[in-house]
């Protein structure tokens, strides 16, 4: 394929957006705020139509000839001597997908967004900074999927957290919201700060930072200069990475920012903090499956995470009554599922579930945004029910994506999920085992959300003047449920998402050293062994689903009871496990104790000690100064004194 | 022209202080407009340089001084004695333009933002403010160590009086403090430099103080290491205090809180890097020994600095110590990229100089501009500003992300350089000498980024966000001020915006005329045969070299066969098409 080419539609990829913010803005000052949503529109949609054209370049190109590096300058210096970070990219099949799976949500979220972010024709305030830092954060998670170093991927990541920061906090009056912003950027720098630990250490290692580079002389075993790698180096450069990563993709321990997250509007609930950014740090782990692969113990320690996450998570959002809040732990649910995936060396099926993930959860994300919109604010799911006759098309669209969530048989979410945990079958029975229950659960909580909003008896807040949602709305919750349902026949039959990755998702293998290219294990053939899973996790959750009917709508008496049976267990759950107040008090609090303690310090012990010092001279210059008052009696006196102690010691001598 | 450009440019500010102070002129805004023009004439002649030196093709490549110019002051030759070489010696390299830019650059920025807040005795405190500049723009400058000296401790008089009228409520003993303790400093730094001319006049018959001079006798090992450490110690003491390094800041959280707007602006944007550039331009090269001696020892007082200055930031609720106590913590990065003796980290810290002067500053600048408006920088009694003044909003979450180090903005390139030298510290891969430093001393400043954000953020959502709090009566207009910000002061914020955003996308021309100067007269590159052995290396792994030359990496031989991949540019496009065609990756 034509480098110029792939070049050229890169640079547009990223300058589109930037142009949109920049017009956006622009058209304030001119007083056509009103309009800003066009060039962002337009910028982003430019972005998605050349992306569409890399993945159709991409395809085109022989499967050897996949991969494209283009250099846009150079950056920064690395100190030795003519030897530079540049501005590359790097296209293939991984970063293509991803490119098309960022646009292609983005789009649709910002013409959600342009009847969304009005009331009654009006726009709110802060209209145009709203398209401007969406069109920014689609230009920055475009830079961190382009990204051809790792240096530049740092770029994007932090770009990201600051567009997350920026429309978290949108509703800045909002203490809440404020609050939320800074928490969600400082815990991502806190996995940052092992992130660019391992950046560190990788150029250490390998003397660069450009992927093709460092992931060869993995291949070769060699590090800089041409000696032997160290011994558990990489094991240690994918440990930080993995803080990253954990880190962005809200995994056990760092997840605590995403729920939180919630309180920035819904459109950028539904693409930063679903569909597109928090995948970030899965694709990370995927790009990087050359430095992960090599040590299982590191592997075993992602499978964990990302299991321990999906159950943690999922156990939270059972009895949460906000429907965002739901859908953010269920978030944390499935990119749980991701690293359980990409910790079974199965990360072209982990890509696979991150993309129908996309499409599913940005479509229930807007949908609850349209039932908000609807509502008048109001999100907590005990305020209102029976909305399917109010809001019938939002309750089709939504019902399409909860089945999608639930892994009903046949729709996206159902293939990409079951083959993750197939392949964690295939590792061990537990990691497994965690898949399948997660997976109930999540079915049960989706459809308790669905019951819960849309059926039973109509109850509709007071004062809410309830109506469907207009046409901005609805058409790109059309589009998404399309992507719901059938996304998943991009993989199966013949998982065709997995060979399509596999020159660019490296991976070792224990029996023959690295494989560049293994995108999953070959799996067992034979009926049962290929569908046998695939029907009883289909069979269970038509179950769950329907425990969830009988609970929700038939019996309905019976959560609350259920509560009341085991109140500890309920309030516990519905508190998320007290982790926040546990951060507060394990590292909050006493970070802030040392720094009174640093200023305590300043003030009275190092200022103490410099008074200290300065205290020789005074205290010479104020006996001194004692010594002349100018008066002539005391001058009379010292002289008599000196004048009988010379003559006693000249007595005495 | 060319001799007396940086004569001329020193020297303008105080022909405009001059110009000031004979001019009977009382009106205020004729004053503040005359003093914003000199200092703008200043900043032309600054530019004129800037333009000079890249027309040197010598200094901006090779490293070399240009500019120069040199007339005798207390040179004497007296055959019974020897010679005495004091001299009038000014000229710049890659290393002080920058440093001249900047003040150049942040000055009338500086004088601009005083229009409103100064009213009482306006000509005095601009007379001052251009004096302060001669001095600032003379240290850079100077190439005569008594000449540095000399305008090293010049600077103090002028902030003393800018402090010590024009302060808060405890200017007296702010600028008191100030003064006495860097003059308490550079006292041994005086006896340390009146020392290595002496020194210099035992070796060589010539009792000279020309810097050039005396890196040459640095370089060329003849001073003894038991002299290096005493005359470093003697340096450290003067500049370590106007860094200022843990624990000798003290003076600076008071100082900063206390001075007028203009004068923070100042003090951290170019008074603060005196004492790094004292270390980058004497210690350093001078005293090369004594520095890989002491540099754990700095390293760890520089990293301390960073997370204790970081904490301390983080419980202020004066705004304006909030920013101070961020500087403590941002100089201790500086510090340790410096004493990495790394090419990457030193010249991370010289960028780290410019960058934390521009984000710094505009800093104190945002502050400045709060509390003229509402004459307080309680943290706990202002509070969401970001409704009524957007625009403040804007630049201060602008420059809280340049200061916090994110990437695509300027103090990213400079962090990440500094944390880069010094986690390479003890490799040679730059052709200069492994120095002493290693992860244990990057793992503890990376947390500093962390807590960086964590201060930062929270004074931002403490005055920006949230419900709006503002004091009684505020606020005030009284000096023409609109809720917002005026047009004066964007235009005052923006500059210093775009400049930020420029050198974070494309630090390249920076860069590239610091590092040979660096290499030439900072550190001290491995003498030639050092890497040779490096490529007898490679060729005793011919598997290797060859492995390393397909992919591109520079192996320093120059064999025919390796031309072709590492010609054009080492990590070009279609590099891995290549690889592919040639079979090392599976299709």
């Amino acid at each position: 394929m034509s480098e110029n080419n792939i070049h050229d539609c890169s640079m547009l990829i990223l300058l589109l957006p930037l142009l949109g913010a920049v017009v956006a803005i622009v058209l304030r000052q001119f007083r056509l705020g009103d309009h800003s949503h066009w060039p962002v529109i337009f910028g982003v949609g430019g972005a998605a139509f050349f992306a569409l054209n890399i993945l159709w370049m991409v395809l085109g190109a022989e499967v050897g000839q996949r991969s494209v590096q283009s250099v846009i300058y150079t950056w920064i210096s690395t100190g030795a001597a003519s030897s530079w970070f540049n501005f590359e990219f790097l296209v293939d099949p991984l970063s293509a997908m991803m490119l098309v799976t960022v646009t292609f949500v983005s789009t649709l979220v910002v013409i959600y967004a342009r009847d969304y972010m009005r009331h009654d024709d009006h726009p709110e305030r802060g209209y145009e900074r709203f398209f401007a830092f969406l069109a920014l954060f689609v230009f920055s998670m475009c830079t961190l999927v382009l990204a051809g170093n790792f240096l530049l991927l740092y770029m994007g990541w932090e770009l990201v957290g600051l567009c997350s920061y920026l429309l978290i906090g949108f509703y800045y009056n909002k203490p809440s919201a404020a609050a939320a912003a800074k928490k969600a950027f400082l815990v991502n720098r806190i996995g940052d700060f092992g992130f660019g630990l391992g950046i560190l250490l990788i150029y250490w290692t390998f003397g660069c930072l450009d992927y093709a580079s460092v992931f060869h002389m993995i291949e070769e075993g060699v590090a800089a200069g041409g000696q032997a790698l160290p011994e558990g180096r990489l094991a240690m450069i994918a440990l930080l990475l993995l803080c990253g990563a954990v880190g962005k993709s809200a995994q056990l321990p760092l997840y605590v920012w995403l729920p939180d997250a919630m309180e920035g509007p819904t459109p950028v609930s539904a693409l930063i903090h679903a569909a597109t950014m928090v995948t970030a740090g899965v694709y990370m782990v995927a790009r990087c499956g050359a430095i992960f692969t090599a040590s299982p113990a590191v592997m075993t320690v992602v499978a964990i995470i990302g299991a321990a996450t999906a159950l943690f998570a999922a156990t939270i959002a059972l009895v949460q009554n906000d429907m965002k809040r739901v859908l953010a732990y269920s978030t944390v649910s499935q990119l749980g599922y991701m690293f359980l995936g990409l910790g079974v060396y199965a990360a072209g099926s982990a890509v696979f579930h991150l993309f129908t993930h996309a499409f599913f959860k940005a479509l229930l994300f807007l949908s609850a945004g349209s039932v908000m919109h609807a509502m008048g604010g109001i999100i907590d799911m005990r305020k209102f029910g029976g909305l399917r006759k109010v809001l019938p098309w939002t309750y089709r669209f939504c019902l399409l994506g909860a089945l999608a969530l639930a892994g009903f048989p046949f729709f996206s979410g159902f293939f990409s999920k079951d083959e993750i945990i197939h392949h964690a079958f295939n590792q061990n029975f537990w990691l497994g085992m965690v898949g399948s229950v997660t997976a109930v659960m999540t079915a049960f909580y989706t459809f308790r959300m669905i019951f819960m909003t849309f059926h039973g008896p109509e109850r509709i807040p007071e004062g809410v003047h309830a109506h469907e949602s207009g046409k901005w709305i609805l058409f790109p919750l059309g589009v998404l449920s399309i992507g719901a349902v059938f996304a998943g026949l991009v993989q199966v039959p013949g998982e065709k998402v997995n060979h399509f990755l596999e020159p660019a998702i490296h991976q070792f293998h224990a029996a023959h050293g690295l494989l560049l290219g293994a995108a999953g294990h070959a799996v067992a053939h034979g009926f049962w062994a290929e569908y046998g899973l695939m029907i009883i996790s289909g069979g269970l959750a038509i179950l769950a689903i329907g425990v969830a009917y009988l609970l929700h709508v038939r019996w309905e008496w019976l959560p609350g009871l259920l509560a009341d049976v085991a109140p500890k267990t309920h309030r516990v759950l519905y508190n998320k496990y007290y982790v926040d107040e546990a951060y507060d008090a394990a590292v909050v609090k006493p970070l802030r104790k040392s720094g009174r303690i640093c200023f305590g310090i300043d003030q009275y012990f190092v200022d103490g000690l410099v008074f200290m010092v300065t205290a020789v001279p005074r205290l010479l210059g104020a006996m001194l100064r004692s010594l002349q008052g100018g008066a002539m009696q005391s001058y009379g006196l010292t002289m008599v004194t000196g004048l009988a102690i010379i003559v006693l010691l000249v007595l005495l001598a | 022209m060319a001799a007396w450009i940086l004569t001329i440019t020193i020297f303008s500010p105080l022909g405009g202080a001059l110009w000031l102070l004979l001019g009977e002129s009382a009106d205020a805004g004729r004053v503040r407009r005359a003093a914003l023009v000199s200092s703008l004439v200043t900043s032309f002649l600054v530019l004129v340089a800037l333009i000079m030196f890249y027309a040197d093709s010598n200094a901006a490549t090779d490293g070399s001084f240009c500019l120069e110019h040199k007339s005798a002051w207390l040179t004497e030759t007296e055959d019974a004695v020897g010679t005495i070489d004091v001299s009038y010696h000014v000229g710049i390299d890659g290393i002080s333009i920058w440093l001249l830019v900047l003040t150049g650059f942040l000055s009338p920025l500086a004088i601009w933002a005083s229009f409103s807040g100064i009213k009482e005795r306006a000509r005095e405190y601009y007379i001052w403010m251009l004096v302060l500049q001669t001095g600032m723009l003379g240290v850079f400058c100077a190439m005569d160590l008594l000449l540095f000296y000399i305008f090293f401790e010049f600077t103090l008089v002028p902030l003393y009086f800018l402090i010590g009228v024009w302060g808060g409520k405890q200017r007296r003993e702010a600028a008191n403090k100030f003064f006495i303790y860097t003059l308490a400093g550079s006292v041994l730094t005086f006896a340390a430099v009146l020392y290595l001319a002496y020194f210099a006049y035992g070796k060589t018959g010539v009792f000279t103080l020309d810097i050039q001079a005396l890196t040459e006798l640095g370089r060329g090992g003849l001073i003894p290491y038991g002299i290096q450490w005493w005359l470093f110690a003697g340096f450290a003491a003067g500049f370590s205090i106007k860094v200022p390094l843990f624990p000798v800041h003290t003076w600076l959280p008071l100082a900063h809180t206390e001075a007028p707007t203009a004068g923070s602006v100042i003090l951290a944007g170019v008074l603060l890097k005196l004492g790094t550039y004292g270390f980058t331009r004497l210690s350093l090269p001078i005293l090369p020994d004594a520095a890989i001696a002491f540099a754990p020892f700095m390293a760890t007082l520089a990293v301390i600095g960073v997370i204790y200055g970081a904490l301390a930031a983080w419980v202020q609720d004066d705004v304006k110590k909030l920013v101070a106590y961020s500087s403590v913590s941002h100089l201790g990065f500086c510090m340790l990229g410096l004493f990495s003796l790394k090419m990457a980290g030193v010249t991370g810290a010289v960028l780290y100089m410019v960058n934390h002067g521009l984000s710094t500053g505009a800093l104190f600048l945002l502050v400045g501009m709060i509390y003229e408006r509402y004459h307080t920088r309680d943290i706990n009694k202002i509070g969401g500003l970001a409704k009524p003044m957007p625009w403040l909003a804007f630049f201060l979450v602008f420059f809280t992300a340049s200061s916090i180090g994110l990437p695509g903005l300027n103090g990213f390139v400079s962090e990440f350089m500094v944390l880069l030298g010094a986690a390479t510290s003890s490799g040679t891969a730059d052709g200069i000498k492994a120095g002493p430093l290693g992860f244990a001393y990057v793992v503890p400043a990376a947390t500093g980024i962390v807590l960086g954000a964590v201060y930062m953020l929270w004074m931002c959502q403490r005055v920006l966000f949230g419900p709006l709090i503002e004091p009684p009566n505020t606020p005030d207009s009284s000096a023409g001020l609109t809720s917002d910000l005026t047009r004066r002061e964007i235009s005052i914020l923006a500059p210093i915006a775009v400049v930020c955003l420029a050198i974070g996308v494309y630090p390249k021309p920076m860069i590239e005329t610091m590092q040979p100067v660096i290499a030439k007269s900072v550190l001290q590159p491995l003498p030639d045969h050092s890497i040779e052995e490096g490529q007898e290396h490679f060729a005793e792994h011919p598997e290797t070299e060859r492995a390393m030359r397909r992919l591109g990496l520079e192996t320093t031989t120059t064999d025919a066969t390796s031309t072709n991949a590492a010609s054009a540019h080492p990590r070009s496009t279609g590099r891995i098409e290549g690889l592919y065609a040639e079979g090392r990756l599976p299709g």
